[in-house]
């Protein structure tokens, strides 16, 4: 791990705001806004806000940071793009490590973290009756990489060999029929394992590899619309 | 005043950075066209944030540059607020507001309209308050009272589609690429203006403007020649069709000037661009004022120079400021 490292992460890919600060690999501070259901997300109010404040309750200051880490979701589009370009625009300013996190990827640690045993699904909310979702081995190796699909057309491919699977995220909650028809646990809608939570954040952050700024995009997973219309119009002609 | 200011424009598809001197000189002025929305036929708002995010950063970089100055140098970061496509904005206000909390200097939030305006106070040949000034693009289309540097009255706007958004309508009509503006005004220059009769609400009172009309008029001219025909005067058609929209605007800048009692008149936005509209405004009579064309479509250095003239947005409505879309306002 890490030594000597002050990294400030943060992720926009679900409705909430989300910003961890740690220090040598510890959680110095965390700050959330997590929007209520009937309410907008404020990723463009709040995240810098989120940050000086986790700064300030840290005692450190912007030029202290030696890292930035940014969920690159996948997630809602408008706010990984807030949360990448507040993550170049800090690196440009402040010349700091950039490294992208996968926000399932901090779904799935948090589950391990708690039942090391099991296989960890990561199921976010994609909209249109789909879900992201990427599954990550016990021992924490990929097993299937972010795709946006049905629930209910994967759990049987997936899980047949009864492996225990531990599924957590919103979407989670969204499919739990599906996935618990499939035999695969899915905490109590209470549990915070279905919420991003700044400390796997940072640990992954301080883990990660650093990357270029303008290689630091969204893992959109979804072309956008107007692009598969086309695709679309042309493979019918 | 302070030392140099970074602006940063992303409120439709074009990536633009620059970096205006204290005294309002443009030391760079860099504009990356997406040039991806042709295959769309029009701009798409999530590709055009998607390229947003992809080209912004470079273009920051080589606006930098080219003004021979470090990030460490900059004084202020100036931002377009709205109103545009607010997945777009956002990359903008988003990387603005990150730089500005980096190089802990002031944020400067920045209207794009008033942009477009302040194009006229650009040095070395800055336009001095009061003036009318017309403001015509794909987006928005509107008469303005400018009593000083900072703000703006609104005499008058299109009631229903923008100047630049008929020229583009009318051009996809006539089998031209998008956008429709330059590639109808090069095919008008071969063509007869007076060839035919498009009407553009006469009716309209006032200072605004209407321009649903004019496109539906050519619809059924077009269809009235049939297709040979209207091959054959594709120039007559594009030389009517652009007349009729620079007299309707040309129409209501007179009325503007002579109900305001000034004789100083500006203008700006992509639409000012236009080559007739440019003529026929410098021989309206009043003493005028035509920004160079890089400067009359979308750009950074228009926000920079706006910003000389606005105040700095707090601390804390700096971290918080968020982007306003298009039909808000502050
Ligand atoms: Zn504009």
């Amino acid at each position: 791990m890490t030594t000597g490292a002050t990294v400030l992460a943060f992720d926009t890919a679900t409705e909430a705001t989300i910003v961890g600060l740690s220090v040598d690999g510890v959680l110095i501070c965390e700050r959330a806004d997590r929007p209520s259901a009937d309410e907008r997300p404020r990723h463009a109010e709040r995240l810098l806000m989120l940050c000086e404040e986790a700064l300030e309750q840290a005692g450190v200051g912007w030029s202290d940071l030696s890292r930035i880490g940014v969920g690159v979701g996948p997630g809602t589009f408008t706010g990984l793009r807030i949360g990448v370009a507040t993550a170049r625009g800090l690196a440009q300013g402040l010349g700091v490590e950039l490294v992208p996190v996968s926000t399932l990827e901090v779904l799935a640690l948090q589950v391990r973290s708690i039942s090391p045993e099991v296989r960890s699904a990561a199921v976010s909310d994609a909209r249109r009756g789909e879900a992201f979702i990427a599954v990550w081995g016990a021992d924490g190796s990929p097993e299937v990489a972010p795709a946006a699909c049905r629930p209910g057309d994967l759990v049987e491919a997936l899980f047949a060999d009864g492996r225990p699977t531990l599924a957590a995220g919103a979407g989670a909650l969204i499919f739990r029929a599906e996935l618990e028809a499939g035999g695969i646990e899915v905490p109590a809608d209470s549990s915070e394992l279905h919420q991003v939570g700044g400390a796997a954040l940072c640990q992954l952050a301080a883990s990660g590899d650093p990357i270029g700024q303008e290689g630091l995009l969204p893992d959109y997973v979804r072309e956008p619309d107007a692009e598969i219309a086309l695709q679309s119009r042309s493979e019918n002609q | 005043m302070s030392g140099p200011i970074l602006a940063i424009e992303t409120s439709c598809d074009d990536s633009c950075a620059a970096v205006v001197a204290d005294d309002g000189t443009v030391l760079s002025n860099v504009i990356a066209s997406q040039g991806i929305h042709d295959r769309y036929g029009g701009v798409v708002p999530e590709i055009a944030a998607r390229q947003h995010l992809h080209l912004l950063t470079p273009t920051i970089d080589t606006a930098l540059e080219q003004a021979g100055l470090r990030l460490a140098q900059i004084e202020r970061v100036a931002v377009t607020q709205g109103p545009g496509l607010i997945g777009a904005l956002l990359i903008g206000v988003g990387q603005a507001k990150a730089i500005a909390a980096a190089c802990s200097v002031p944020l400067v939030a920045v209207d794009h309209l008033q942009g477009h305006i302040a194009a006229n106070f650009v040095e070395p040949d800055p336009f001095e308050p009061p003036f009318i000034c017309l403001v015509a693009s794909g987006g928005h289309t509107f008469l303005a009272r400018v009593e000083d540097h900072a703000s703006y009255e609104t005499l008058g706007a299109t009631l229903d589609d923008a100047a630049g958004e008929a020229f583009d309508k009318g051009a996809r009509m006539l089998g031209l690429p998008f956008p429709g503006g330059p590639a109808l005004e090069a095919l008008a220059r071969e063509g007869d203006e007076t060839a035919f009769d498009f009407p553009t609400a006469r009716n309209v009172k006032g200072f605004d403007f209407s321009f649903a009309g004019v496109k539906t008029s050519l619809l059924y001219m077009i269809a009235d020649l049939g297709e040979d025909e209207t091959e054959r005067r594709r120039a007559d058609l594009a030389a009517s069709f652009q007349r009729a929209i620079v007299d309707a605007l040309l129409t209501r800048l007179e009325r503007a000037l002579d109900a305001s009692g000034l004789d100083r008149v500006a203008i700006g936005g992509g639409v000012a661009a236009n080559g007739p509209l440019r003529e026929k405004v410098e021989a309206l009579g009043a003493v005028s004022h035509i920004p160079d064309r890089l400067l009359c479509t979308d750009n950074a250095a228009m926000i920079g120079v706006a910003a000389r003239f606005l105040p700095d947005c707090s601390p804390d409505q700096a971290l918080a400021l968020d982007a306003y879309p298009s039909g808000s306002s502050r």
